[in-house]
């Protein structure tokens, strides 16, 4: 199997313009596969082209304010200051806090090589881009293991 | 030293050899300041054609105080540095600015002095570089949690280093300098410049309260963030910080007393430096040296040997000439535009390669009007120390005049774009350079009345 057969089309993107509050919305709203998993990252298509990567752990790091992972002032928080920071963020633009060196892989590319990027980068979804760079669907982390799950069990039970 | 000298001082010919480095020295300084090519590049690199092209010997470069590299300078930082890099993860810094906050009752506008006060007195006995860069962070976590704007108070902070670290040997790399080349101690610097940079600070602390005054104010309930908050969660690894602040102590000892002990600044901080590292009992100094400012250092060394070429080939001493020519020996003219001159200059480009060339042209200057002296003599001459503090003052209290007059400001503008608040060029300029104006017209005054007028 290549990513092509395990990829799902991507329905919902952002736009390097929209704003981290309208962002949050997008992927609280949106839904993937059978409808029942919410979206937990988005891509960001600059133009019909992949610039970016959106994923609440981009969102947290946005939230959490410079000074804290400068130095070692972790400790000196108060209550409410994780909403008061979002709060403070929302205007913020999408391009300004996405991952821009998104890893991506090609419609062909082998399982393989789709689980190792996702366990050296320690990712959840993986873009999957055609040959004239546009991307096309999705891998998600659940994908593979649907895919061991399937070589483990199911081709058994055919048997 | 003595041949050194009178090399240094022989008459010149306006030669081949002159004109290349003077070409090299002036092409160095406008790429320095246009910043398209980092500093330590063009630094070394304008230094290796010193020596390529034989204008400097590598002997002389390496060897010779008054021609090369001083390693007093450099090892002085470097202590200095690897001393600050062990200090540093121990918390203690994070310590005393909350402990500050506290004690300001949470009330921004005491904080504000407070801050101020502990930012002038870190910077006189540490680098201003890092006093705030440690203190910045606190400020804009306590800036957010009274969610007042904290670019006053990074500005009030950057102000305040550049004018605490006038006041010692130490405190300022355009002192360290000084001192150097002048052959002064510390309590020199302490005795002739400390008390006036107490007064610029009482200064600016009126000028805080007057301009900020009314205009800082927070909620009841926010200061109440402040006050539950414990420094000493701040505090990351206590037995570290008690094996610092004791070699820290013995530094600051050794450097008070080095004078007498007849050891070197670089010495003291050297022996600093080696204890805390044997102390730390870490088995892999690697990354503590790794973290000394290389870039910095090694800027000196190209730079100290960048003029070296100049002062060889005698365009230092054609300036000073030059100088006395516009003064004509008049002391306290040339103290006034020593002082006024080095302000303005280091408002615009960095004090170091201006302070690195200055230092030269004044000895050289010194060497016109009292020919029959040497060495010590020389340099410490009772009529040429008005002006040495001059220099410094200028030097030091002109950084505030820009963003970019002194590191402290860099790093300040940077820590603020950082946490999403930019502090415009104007808007530092708003702040820094009337301040700059009159704390150097203060220490004009100051260095009329106290070596012109009542002359001790």
């Amino acid at each position: 199997m290549k990513a092509k057969d395990i990829m799902e089309p991507v329905k919902e993107t952002l736009t390097p313009e929209t704003t981290l509050k309208e962002a949050v919305n997008r992927m609280r709203v949106a839904r993937r596969g059978d409808g029942r998993v919410g979206v937990k990252g988005m891509i960001v298509l600059d133009n019909g082209k992949l610039a970016g990567i959106v994923s609440i752990k981009d969102i947290l790091k946005a939230i959490i304010p410079s000074y804290m992972t400068l130095t070692e002032l972790g400790e000196f928080t108060w209550d409410g200051m994780l909403e008061q920071m979002a709060k403070k963020v929302a205007g913020r633009k999408v391009e300004e806090i996405m991952t821009k060196d998104v890893i991506t892989v090609s419609e062909d590319s082998p399982l393989m090589e789709c689980a190792d990027l996702v366990v050296k980068h320690g990712l959840h979804r993986l873009p999957v881009l055609d040959r004239d760079k546009k991307v096309v669907g999705m891998i998600y982390i659940r994908d593979l293991y649907q895919a061991i799950v399937q070589a483990l069990f199911e081709k058994e039970d055919k048997r | 030293m003595t041949h050194e000298v009178a090399a240094a001082s022989q008459p010149f010919v306006m030669d081949t050899t002159f004109w290349t480095a003077t070409t090299i020295f002036l092409i160095s300084y406008v790429v320095i300041i246009s910043e398209k090519v980092h500093k330590t590049v063009v630094a070394l690199f304008a230094a290796s054609l010193m020596l390529v092209l034989k204008i400097l010997s590598q002997y002389e470069a390496f060897h010779v105080e008054e021609l090369g590299v001083d390693w007093n300078v450099i090892f002085l930082l470097i202590g200095m540095m690897v001393i600050i890099n062990l200090m540093r993860p121990t918390g203690f810094f994070e310590y005393i600015a909350i402990k500050s906050a506290k004690a300001g009752k949470g009330d921004p506008m005491r904080i504000m002095i407070i801050f101020a006060v502990v930012t002038a007195v870190l910077s006189a006995l540490l680098d201003n570089v890092t006093t705030v860069l440690l203190l910045a962070p606190v400020t804009l976590l306590i800036a957010d949690a009274l969610e007042v704007d904290p670019i006053p108070f990074l500005i009030v902070e950057a102000i305040a280093s550049n004018i605490g670290g006038t006041a010692t040997l130490i405190g300022d790399p355009p002192n360290i300098m000084i001192a150097s080349k002048a052959k002064l101690n510390f309590m020199d610097f302490i005795y002739n410049l400390t008390p006036i940079v107490i007064v610029l600070m009482v200064v600016l602390l009126f000028v805080i309260k007057l301009v900020f005054g009314r205009k800082l104010k927070t909620r009841e309930e926010l200061k109440q963030r402040i006050m539950q908050m414990n420094e000493k969660e701040a505090i990351k690894d206590p037995l570290m910080l008690k094996k610092s602040l004791f070699v820290l102590g013995l530094v600051l000892v050794g450097f008070v007393f080095h004078g007498t002990l007849e050891l070197q600044p670089a010495t003291v901080a050297l022996f600093g430096a080696g204890l805390l590292l044997l102390l730390s009992g870490t088995h892999e100094p690697h990354h503590v040296l790794a973290e000394v400012e290389w870039p910095t250092i090694f800027f000196f060394i190209g730079l100290f040997i960048l003029v070296g070429g100049v002062v060889k080939v005698g365009l230092i001493k054609w300036m000073s000439l030059k100088m006395l020519a516009v003064t004509q020996g008049n002391l306290l003219a040339t103290s006034m535009i020593v002082m006024w001159f080095s302000a303005i200059a280091s408002a615009i480009v960095d004090n170091i390669p201006y302070v690195a060339t200055m230092n030269p042209l004044i000895i050289d200057m010194a060497k016109q009007m009292w020919p029959q002296e040497t060495g010590l003599a020389l340099l410490r001459h009772p009529d040429l120390m008005p002006i040495w503090w001059s220099l410094a003052l200028g030097a030091c209290l002109g950084g505030n005049g820009s963003p970019i007059g002194a590191s402290a400001n860099v790093i300040v503008v940077g820590m603020a774009e950082k946490a999403g608040q930019k502090i415009s060029f104007m808007r530092f300029v708003a702040y820094g350079f009337p301040i700059m104006l009159l704390t150097v017209f203060i220490s004009m005054i100051y260095v009329w009345l106290r070596y012109y007028v009542l002359n001790f």
